[in-house]
């Protein structure tokens, strides 16, 4: 039996080895080297074959390397939360979404607070500094990297088949109300090749529509008004007609159907936050200059965001606080503009030729430098709340469910029962 | 505490002596139609896996193509590369194969020792504590994830760290009750009672008795083990980030982009299934042998 | 052993009744020292937790109890009476074809075959795959527009395709279809198994009396098998109470919601939505409480009725 002893001596010893072995690899190595590492979602800073922005970081300053974890949407904010709950195991930086801002505000102490790291909050604009600060604005727990703007992309093939005008401007005349653009989408649908849609789904829709609203799902105070609000329950219905006159693709946002819409041309228009012009390259190149953008029904609108942070957990918070800082600042801003698409959110660079000229060839050439800014110039920023995200995903689902086939008052119910319970937690 | 999809499902057929009758050649010979129904269960078995070579061997728009692909392209090493650089899984896999090999190791062995106690030894509260080991099978694994996650971070400061997705899996309630019942059919009571006979201490009874006769069935705890931790994914995702991932995490990574090229989430799944169905080439025989085995003795 | 050589008769003695009665303790001291740690302290926590209304996305949630709020507040929560539903509806639709396909397979496994380790591991394929693979390959061929699958029922359904997450039944379905394929072949080797316990001599003699080789299985090999089958449901019934991975990885909008309108969302899946995404932690360790009860006194019934089969035997 000497065998087996040897055997069991030998793997104990090992795996003693290898818990050993696989503790190391966090912070500094021993050449005295600073590892940062940021947790993202999807392409925040960095495409998957990309990654100059931090290139160009560890060449200014020797002796920094940057490590970026990039996670899916839930995954990302579910882990965050679990991490700062348990007090350890958060990266360096950390992004959050706007619609997430909220929640962890309300846990500032987590988080460095950058009014007191030498940050001027007025070089963006004051609500979008708001959201990431406590209500009564004495921390501030992150910088904003970048701002949705809002704009209505769509396939100008498709408009032409239909016999809807293709040109920029005179698409953009045919919606000055999202009320109009539902009826050019039944215009659309008169003539419409076979099998598209007018939009991607309803959920998306919904979003857009309450893009141009200030109080969506709270007030001010902090109150939960999604049953109350007529805004919410107005963009609901005219989200409902669209389905109900056979608009929507029914395409959930963000799954793989969703993609394979975009390169498949299944749907004619889709609510374009500025983002979503890097996510359209990225789905769908093969439709490279097939698309054009018009201005968004409303004339103005947000949606989406994001805010850099560092938890004050972290072992690097000095070195971190100064990454976020170069990340968030003006020249980077409009890098990541350039090449990924996210639009910067400190207004100065608006004016900059970088971005004020900027235009897509893979959108027809148009002009996102001027369309983006615009509508931001009269956009309110919205007031979110805790459990915002999840109610917007509430919603998406019940439209979803519409658009399978629900009666809309009973969606509507179910979509009101979760909301109660979701939010009577936070 | 086990932190899985799902239970492995037990082979035990209660507490009866394993049959003295050799195996029987079943019940005769197979005409065609038990070759081409056996052949479609196959097909039906192994066409997923068929089809996801399928999609990882086209690029990103075969996934919206109508009537879909059905015969592999010529993109599939370039996919491969492609998945293998983006979704990290050199370390992927390296960290996969120590943590299913480790907790595999501690398992077998703290699953033999307590198995053999509880089979084999007279003990007080012995009753007591197997009806423990049992009901605890019946914990819902995503149960105690919170608790847990604030005991290995914040106690042991293990997050982003592979310790953290071993330690707390090294012993398994399913493996003391599958070598318990294993054991008490393999080993004759005679046998030990003879060992004491012969003034033998209980380790020596446990060494040179019943871990040879327990390896058969070790064996088969042990490869259950290593499988179910290899395609394990809650637990290592929560825990691990993108830099540090098992196999399937990586997996979860490279189809959670904003940009998701299906071609490669798909290779992503082509290479974290593809050790596992080497191993399964090789050592086949093996697998299915202690399977059964189990089933028969167990 | 070198204490065993220095040791006096006395001492040996004392040695002995020691190694008889401490030894036990001894072997199983690894498992319930790890376990007492990992399992029963976690477990005991989310009880604790379970009485909170902790969320931490409210500041000071914490420490808030609610005393037994959370579980009265579940027996009124539809969603979770749905949930509930969903689970025994996916354990049943996926438990009950994937044991019957498990022991017809595994009786044509135990004919006398040509290349019989391919055939045996060939179904066992499915089982070594992920289940995260095996669902990103599924929710391709399951998916409404361009799927493998609506392609082939075209003929069938008249161009109209079929959306597999919209309706109750069909999404229940096509998370039966993941589950069953990824544990039918596995349960048709532990039948296989069995059957090949069965003495060659009772099929003979039931041949010579003329019984037809389907009376045989009928008669000879399903009563032959009964305690394995009968384990081999518990064990099945606890799994599908467990359920989460499948309708996790098969709602592709990350929702957690298994479904617009949680066509086939599971307990487990209804309990992460809630722990995880809507930051309950207190009510998310209610629902956990709640199941691993539910799952215990099935689990209970189970075990009482087997023991009846086995007694009546």
């Amino acid at each position: 039996m000497r065998g087996t002893r040897h055997v069991l001596t030998a793997t104990l010893a090992a795996s003693a080895l290898v818990l050993a072995a696989c503790g190391g690899g966090q912070g500094e190595s021993t050449d005295g080297t600073t590892t940062l590492t940021i947790n993202v979602y999807g392409d925040s800073f960095s495409l998957p074959d990309n990654r100059s922005i931090y290139d160009e970081y560890e060449r200014l300053n020797p002796g920094v390397e940057i490590v970026e974890n990039r996670s899916d949407f839930s995954t990302h904010h579910q882990n965050l939360q679990a991490r700062l709950t348990a007090g350890s195991g958060t990266a360096d930086l950390e992004l959050i979404e706007v619609g997430q801002v909220a929640g962890f505000v309300g846990q500032h102490d987590r988080f460095v607070d950058f009014l007191d790291r030498g940050v001027d909050p007025g070089q963006w604009t004051d609500a979008i500094v708001q959201q990431a600060s406590t209500p009564d604005r004495s921390a501030l727990i992150g910088l904003p990297t970048d701002v949705g703007g809002l704009a209505m992309c769509y396939r100008t093939d498709l408009f032409e088949q239909a016999g809807l005008p293709v040109d920029r401007d005179e698409v953009s005349e045919l919606w000055p109300t999202w009320r109009d653009y539902v009826e050019t989408g039944d215009r659309f649908l008169e003539r419409a090749p076979d099998g598209v849609k007018w939009f991607d789904s309803g959920g998306h829709v919904f979003t857009g529509i309450l893009g141009n609203e200030e109080r969506t799902f709270y007030d001010r105070s902090g109150e939960l008004i999604v049953e109350s609000n007529p805004a919410v329950r107005a963009a609901w219905d005219l989200t409902v007609q669209a389905i109900r006159s056979g608009q929507s693709a029914a395409l959930p946002e963000f799954s793989p159907e969703w993609n394979t819409g975009f390169q498949r041309g299944q749907f004619a228009t889709v609510t374009c936050p500025a983002w979503m012009m890097g996510y359209i390259q990225g789905n769908a190149p093969e439709t490279k200059g097939k698309w054009d953008i018009a201005t968004v029904p409303g004339g103005s609108g947000n949606w989406g965001g994001s805010y850099v942070t560092v938890p004050a957990q972290g072992e690097h918070v000095e070195e971190a606080v100064k990454l976020a800082k170069w990340l968030t600042a003006p020249e980077q801003s409009i890098t990541i503009f350039q090449e990924i698409g996210n639009f910067p959110s400190q207004r100065t660079t608006w004016d900059d030729p970088e971005v004020a000229e900027f235009s897509s060839p893979f959108f027809n050439d148009a002009p996102a430098g001027e369309i983006f800014p615009a509508s931001l110039a009269d956009a309110p920023v919205q007031i979110s709340g805790p459990q915002s995200a999840v109610i917007g995903k509430t919603f998406a689902d019940k439209l979803n469910s519409v658009e399978q086939g629900t009666p809309p008052d009973e969606a509507w119910q179910q979509a009101m029962h979760d909301i109660r319970a979701a939010a009577g937690a936070g | 505490m086990t932190i899985t999809q799902s239970p492995p499902e037990p082979v035990v057929r209660g507490d009866r002596p394993a049959p003295v009758r050799r195996r029987t050649r079943g019940a005769g010979r197979a005409g065609w139609l038990t070759y081409s129904a056996l052949a479609a269960v196959v097909l039906f078995s192994v066409f997923p896996l068929y089809w996801s070579i399928v999609v990882s061997s086209r690029d990103q728009s075969a996934i919206g193509r109508y009537p879909p692909p059905l015969v592999p392209g010529g993109n599939l090493w370039d996919n491969l590369a492609a998945a293998f650089e983006q979704g990290n899984f050199g370390t992927a896999l390296t960290n996969s194969v120590i943590v299913a090999g480790t907790i595999t190791v501690s398992v077998v062995f703290t699953s033999t020792l307590a198995g053999f106690a509880f089979a084999k030894l007279d003990f007080r509260g012995r009753n007591g504590l197997f009806t423990l080991v049992v009901a605890t099978m019946l914990v819902p694994p995503q149960l105690s994830i919170i608790p847990l996650y604030i005991m290995v971070t914040q106690w042991f400061g293990w997050a982003n760290d592979l310790r953290g997705v071993i330690v707390p899996t090294l012993v398994s309630a399913f493996g003391v009750f599958f070598m318990r019942q294993y054991l008490t059919s393999a080993i004759p009571g005679e046998l030990i009672e003879a060992g004491r006979a012969d003034g033998a201490s209980t380790f020596r009874i446990y060494r040179s008795i019943v871990l040879p006769i327990a390896r058969p069935g070790a064996a088969v705890l042990g490869l259950l083990t290593f499988i179910m931790y290899w395609n394990d994914l809650f637990w290592p995702l929560i825990l691990l980030n993108a830099q540090n991932p098992t196999v399937q995490v990586a997996i979860a990574n490279t189809a959670s982009g904003i940009e998701v090229d299906y071609s490669l989430v798909l290779a992503g799944t082509v290479i974290a299934t593809f050790p596992m169905l080497i191993v399964f080439l090789l050592l086949g025989r093996h697998i299915i042998g202690g399977i059964m085995q189990g089933a028969v003795k167990g | 052993m070198s204490t065993r050589r220095q040791a006096g008769p006395s001492a040996r003695a004392r040695l002995h009744r020691f190694d008889l009665k401490g030894a036990p303790y001894l072997y199983v001291t690894p498992f319930f020292a790890l376990f007492g740690v990992f399992g029963l302290l976690p477990l005991a926590y989310t009880a604790l937790l379970s009485t909170t209304a902790w969320s931490p996305r409210q500041p000071g949630s914490e420490d808030a109890s609610v005393g037994l709020g959370n579980y009265a507040d579940l027996l009124s929560d539809t969603n979770f009476h749905t949930a509930l539903v969903n689970t025994f509806g996916i354990g049943l639709l996926s438990t009950v074809p994937q044991l019957l396909l498990a022991l017809g397979i595994a009786h044509l496994l135990n004919y006398r075959l040509r290349g019989r380790l391919f055939f045996r591991m060939g179904v066992l394929v499915p089982y070594i795959t992920s289940i995260a693979a095996a669902a990103l390959i599924f929710n391709q061929i399951f998916a409404r527009d361009f799927g493998l699958l609506n392609w082939l029922l075209q003929p069938f359904t008249g161009g109209t395709p079929i959306d597999w997450r919209a309706s109750t039944l069909a999404s229940w379905f096509a998370v039966s279809v993941m589950v069953t394929w990824h544990w039918t072949g596995y349960n048709a080797l532990i039948y296989l198994a069995a059957m090949q316990t069965i003495p060659y001599e009772l099929y003979e003699s039931a041949a010579i009396d003329g019984a037809s080789r389907w009376r045989q299985f009928w008669h000879i090999t399903i009563p032959s098998l009964r305690p394995t089958i009968i384990f081999t449901v518990i064990v099945s019934t606890i799994g599908a109470l467990q359920l989460f991975a499948e309708p996790y990885l098969f709602d592709t909008t990350q929702n957690n919601n298994g479904g617009s309108e949680r066509q086939f969302q599971t307990a487990v899946l209804y309990l992460y939505q809630q722990f995880w995404a809507n930051g309950r932690y207190g009510y998310g360790a209610a629902i956990a409480w709640t199941l691993f009860l539910i799952t215990v006194v099935i689990a209970l019934v189970n075990f009482l009725l087997a023991r009846r089969i086995r007694s009546a035997e």
